[in-house]
């Protein structure tokens, strides 16, 4: 007993020096690092300062312009006759419904197969799988015909509704290989007191997986935001528009493009997912790391 | 899937007949009527297009439902829309893919409308034309242009070199070339991007000598000889530093302008159309102007033609064909909706409108009118549509072959052989 | 291929007196089935009729604009035996994924082991490397890749500090392909936070119980930290390796849909949208997507049924 506590003051009192200097190091390379994970985005900034005519014989510089203004955002931001407002309006609606949509039906049918035994689970896990392999392009347009026919076309249902129905794979997978890293004894022991699975899964299995939680509903608002091509195909209406859709009608090939617009939105249209993440990333340091769990 | 398709087609029609047959005959139904429009462009484009769909609102009555894309999103969501059956009733076309749409019936021939709810009197005969396809009125044109190369005249005033004009030969470009190279200037700026991958001006190039890049039965209109000898004399322009280094071409990726010789200024000419020279200006600090293609040889002409920038058409599927019509009247007829168009989509096709809106161009506008207008013996006549597979053979061909051309990857006698054995196993394979 | 079978929930739903055969069936599969319900109702009404459609099609000749045609087997013949683009896009994607996946999954762990210990700033760093992820592939990205890798780009006026005369790695087609696996491994951003998630999850007090041991951190990472976090490893594996099969958007946005130069860029799914939607062969294009869903299934039933040696689950 007493030597256990010997041996751990003598490892804590050798490390204090060596955690210094290893955290300095860290610093050091993470700094150099975040300046590389920087530079695009303030170059994206810089640009979206600059006269339409600098843009492109600037380079990669990040200096601002002696020429710079706020013209591009004025511009950009009453562009598409609806304006920009009503596209970020349009983008937090669609994304915020596939974060519910995503966060409840992924997490049903991942707890399924990684607690519950029924007949077929292997089979319908691999089916689930396979949705995730097939390139989407194949699948579009008769996924288009489906949707015309239920009269769903020029709505947001056929970006929204299959979230509420899981067709998102990716994040069932996610939810599985966790909820399996939750010890099994805590289900047991939920078990033994009469708890049936939806107890479990709302009492145990959720409150411990707040990380992946965060990190599905993170990850689904920001791939719903930046995502194009089902907004694309499904809305006609310009006043129905996704901010994703409205970037890239600043610029076509064929005749007058507006850079500078395009730019300037881009930067803005970072902000409300850079602001979702810094919420939502709290979510993810809590877990049983911090609730104090013991096995 | 096919079974559903045609049986959405088959209520839209029958729905159609029934509302017809409700209202009636005559024009009641344009009260109230809604035409679903669908178009590429820019938000520039997008602005004059709305502002027209609410002067033809006013004055028919109908309303106008319109959205717009870019080019590169355009044309998988027309494909996706139409194969569901649910095109939009005005739908902008393409020269290239015009034929390809009206051989499926994608879109509806117009003739019965011509005269009726469809007038185009007074309608260049070449612009008409160029909507045909099998004798069959498929798509107006809403404007005219032409191939035309971007001149950098800074650029050549910085190298106190003659920029070319309309009589500047291949050869005079070579000796302007090495002129240029000597300047040396801003790092070494070449003085014409490389054009072997280009499909308009090797149409062009071919046009000058007698041959065409395809003929009316959509066959190749040139062979083995002459892709050798282009590919020849592009490896010799850029073998000389005339033209671009095989490394800066390739950073073009034909589509954004920002990828372009001259935007990135990698060269002081290149290859575009003369309806792009206002995009170019708001890009460039320099002073940008506009040329016609070089000539083979002094004297020798016809390569250029006036081509229907975009088309006009009305979705074959639509089920109002002839409200569809009468707005298309619309848009190239009426002098209002002229004067907001402009020349953003080419040049006027009508006399009366193209004099509505000359007084109100601006430079760069009225550089295109005058070049458009002013041919003379470069215009050649107007070639046919292209054939469906000409989309491909353009792009997994010719492209391809120039670059590897460039980078060494193949000799240009080689490149040519394969060029016309290739397109000619492609143009077979699609028919 | 599915998870391992479970011995210990069939043993609990088996305490349970069944009155007779049926409601035994229903003790034992009904709450299975309740929970998968919105998944089985989504997959059966909106997913699988699509996917089957697209098999069907991979038989067919369809231009998008007219019916489908009854093709036999045509479009794989004709892939394996009379087309060129079809093994160059095999093999451009086949490069990416073996460059691209391990790197990408490198720096995703490093970066999260780095930013789990706990130091200040830790939610600030996190989001500035999660910043190039937000950026997705747009046409800013595209622009700013050319300007950093083209002949007088970032990257070689960096280079010629030491004396290197480097190509212009965007558009020469032998260093082209690099510049977006690099693209792809820049953007570690969503792998990291799984990664970090999968670190919250491992009990602190088996830290605890090891240093008390006094295994040392190294000793920790090996036994602890690793093969509590094989779950979170094999996942972003597998769907890593899903994800650059498949990948599109890079390669989409900056060769302009080209796949050039000389299609070295020229990406399996690339080839098959523009086989799809440029060139009107959706049958050739849906036929080249099942093939690709062949390999990469058989990746990942590998992937499955080795998983049972090193994945450790806590079941």
């Amino acid at each position: 007993m007493t030597t256990d506590a010997e041996r751990l003051t003598v490892v804590t009192g050798s490390s204090v020096t060596r955690r210094k200097v290893i955290s300095i190091v860290s610093h050091v390379l993470l700094i150099g690092a975040s300046i590389v994970m920087l530079y695009p985005l303030l170059w994206l900034m810089a640009s979206s300062f600059r006269p339409e005519n600098e843009i492109f014989t600037s380079g990669v510089s990040v200096l601002p312009s002696a020429n710079w203004s706020f013209d591009s955002y004025v511009r950009g931001w009453n562009g598409l006759r609806v304006g920009f407002g009503q596209l970020f309006i349009n983008s937090f609606v669609i994304s915020a419904l596939s974060v519910i949509g995503n966060v409840v039906a992924c997490s049903l049918a991942a707890y399924a197969f990684a607690r519950l035994e029924f007949a077929g689970r292997r089979f319908w896990f691999a089916m689930m799988l396979m949705t995730l392999m097939l390139p989407y392009q194949v699948t579009l347009i008769p996924q288009y015909v489906l949707f015309l026919n239920l009269g769903w076309v020029n709505t947001i249902l056929p970006l929204v509704v299959p979230k509420f129905l899981a067709a998102d794979a990716f994040f069932i997978f996610l939810m599985v290989q966790f909820f399996r890293g939750i010890p099994k004894e805590l289900d047991e022991a939920a078990r033994m007191d009469g708890a049936g699975p939806w107890r479990i899964y709302w009492k145990i299995i959720l409150p411990l997986s707040m990380p992946v939680l965060a990190t599905a509903a993170i990850f689904t608002f920001i791939w719903t935001w930046d995502d194009f091509f089902g907004p694309l195909i499904y809305l006609n209406d310009l006043r129905q528009y996704t901010v994703m859709l409205g970037l890239r009608t600043f610029t076509d090939n064929t005749g007058m493009s507006d850079y500078g617009g395009m730019f300037a939105m881009s930067v803005l249209s970072l902000v409300p997912i850079f602001v979702f993440f810094l919420l939502f990333q709290r979510l993810l340091i809590e877990g049983i790391a911090t609730t104090g769990m013991k096995r | 899937m096919s079974i559903r398709l045609r049986r959405r087609q088959f209520l839209m029609g029958s729905s159609a007949l029934a509302a017809a047959a409700a209202f009636g005959a005559g024009p009641a139904w344009a009260q109230g009527a809604t035409l679903r429009q669908f178009f590429w462009g820019g938000q520039a484009r997008a602005d004059r297009t709305y502002a027209v769909n609410d002067l033809f609102t006013a004055a028919n009555g109908a309303s106008v439902d319109s959205s717009f894309l870019a080019w590169g999103d355009y044309w998988p969501k027309l494909a996706t829309e139409t194969a569901g059956g649910n095109a939009p009733d005005i739908v902008q076309m393409d020269y290239r893919y015009i034929v390809e749409y009206a051989k499926r019936n994608a879109i509806a021939p117009l003739d019965e409308f011509v005269g009726g709810a469809l007038k185009l009197d007074g309608f260049d005969e070449d612009q008409l034309e160029g909507g045909k396809v099998d004798g069959q009125l498929y798509g107006i044109s809403l404007g005219a242009n032409s191939v035309a190369q971007l001149v950098n005249l800074s650029a050549f005033e910085e190298a106190g070199i003659e920029p070319p004009n309309r009589d500047t030969t291949y050869d005079e470009i070579r000796e302007k070339g090495e002129a240029f190279k000597a300047a040396n200037i801003r790092g070494g700026i070449r003085i014409i991007a490389d054009g072997s991958g280009s499909e308009p001006m090797l149409d062009n190039w071919l046009r000058q000598k007698g041959l065409a890049l395809y003929t009316a039965e959509g066959t190749l209109g040139f062979d083995a000889d002459a892709a050798v000898e282009w590919f020849t004399l592009w490896q010799g322009l850029r073998n000389d530093g005339i033209c671009v280094t095989a490394e800066d071409q390739a950073l073009d990726t034909n589509g954004p302008l920002e990828t372009t010789m001259v935007v990135m200024g990698k060269a002081a000419m290149m290859p575009s159309n003369s309806n792009q020279l206002v995009a170019f200006r708001t890009l460039m600090t320099d002073n940008l102007t506009i040329t016609n293609y070089p000539r083979i040889a002094p004297g020798v002409g016809g390569g250029h033609y006036r081509k229907p920038s975009m088309f006009f058409s009305v979705g074959g599927s639509s089920a109002n064909k002839e409200l569809a019509a009468e707005y298309l009247s619309f848009f190239v007829n009426d002098l209002e909706a002229a004067k907001v168009l402009g020349v953003e989509r080419g040049i006027p096709c009508i006399d009366k409108t193209r004099e509505a809106v000359a007084p109100d161009l601006g430079e760069a506008d009225q550089i295109a009118l005058e070049f458009v207008a002013n041919l003379g013996d470069l215009l050649g006549p107007l070639p046919p549509p292209p054939p469906a597979a000409a989309g491909e053979i353009d792009a997994s061909l010719l492209r391809v072959l120039s670059q590897e051309v460039a980078f060494g990857a193949r000799t240009p006698e080689d490149a040519g052989q394969y060029f016309v054995s290739e397109a000619t196993a492609i143009l077979q394979r699609a028919s | 291929m599915a998870t391992q079978v479970d011995t210990s929930a069939s043993t609990g739903a088996g305490r349970v007196a069944s009155p007779s055969f049926w409601s035994g069936v229903w003790q034992n599969h009904a709450p299975g089935y309740l929970f998968l319900l919105p998944w089985l109702i989504g997959f059966l009404g909106l997913t699988i009729g699509p996917i089957l459609t697209s098999f069907y099609l991979s038989f067919t000749h369809f231009d998008l604009l007219t019916a489908p045609r009854w093709a036999g087997i045509d479009n794989y013949m004709r892939m394996f035996t009379n087309d060129p683009k079809f093994a160059a896009s095999m093999r451009v994607t086949f490069v990416f994924v073996v460059f691209s996946v391990p790197l990408k999954l490198a720096f995703a762990l490093g970066v999260a082991l780095l930013l789990n210990r706990g130091m200040k700033g830790l939610p600030l760093y996190r989001a500035l490397f999660y910043l190039p992820s937000l950026l997705g592939a747009s046409v800013a990205i595209a622009i700013l890749w050319r300007q950093m890798f083209a002949g007088n780009g970032l990257v070689n006026q960096l280079l010629a500090n030491f004396g290197i005369q480097g190509p212009s790695w965007i558009s020469n087609p032998n260093t082209s392909l690099w510049t977006l696996i690099i693209l792809a491994v820049w953007q570690f951003g969503s792998p990291m936070i799984i990664f970090l998630a999968g670190l919250r999850q491992i009990p602190q007090d088996m830290y605890e119980a090891a240093s008390l041991d006094g295994a040392s951190k190294w000793r920790q990472f090996w036994k602890i930290t690793l093969p509590m976090l094989t779950p979170v490893v094999f996942f972003n594996a597998i769907i890593q390796t899903i994800e650059a099969f498949k990948s599109f958007t890079p390669a989409f946005i900056i060769s302009g849909g080209t796949g050039g130069p000389i299609n070295s860029t020229l990406f399996y799914t690339l080839y098959l949208y523009n086989e799809a939607f440029g060139f009107f062969r959706m049958g050739y294009a849906s036929a080249l997507a099942w093939v690709l869903l062949a390999i990469v299934a058989l990746f990942t039933a590998f992937s499955f049924l080795t998983s049972k040696y090193w994945v450790h689950y806590d079941d």
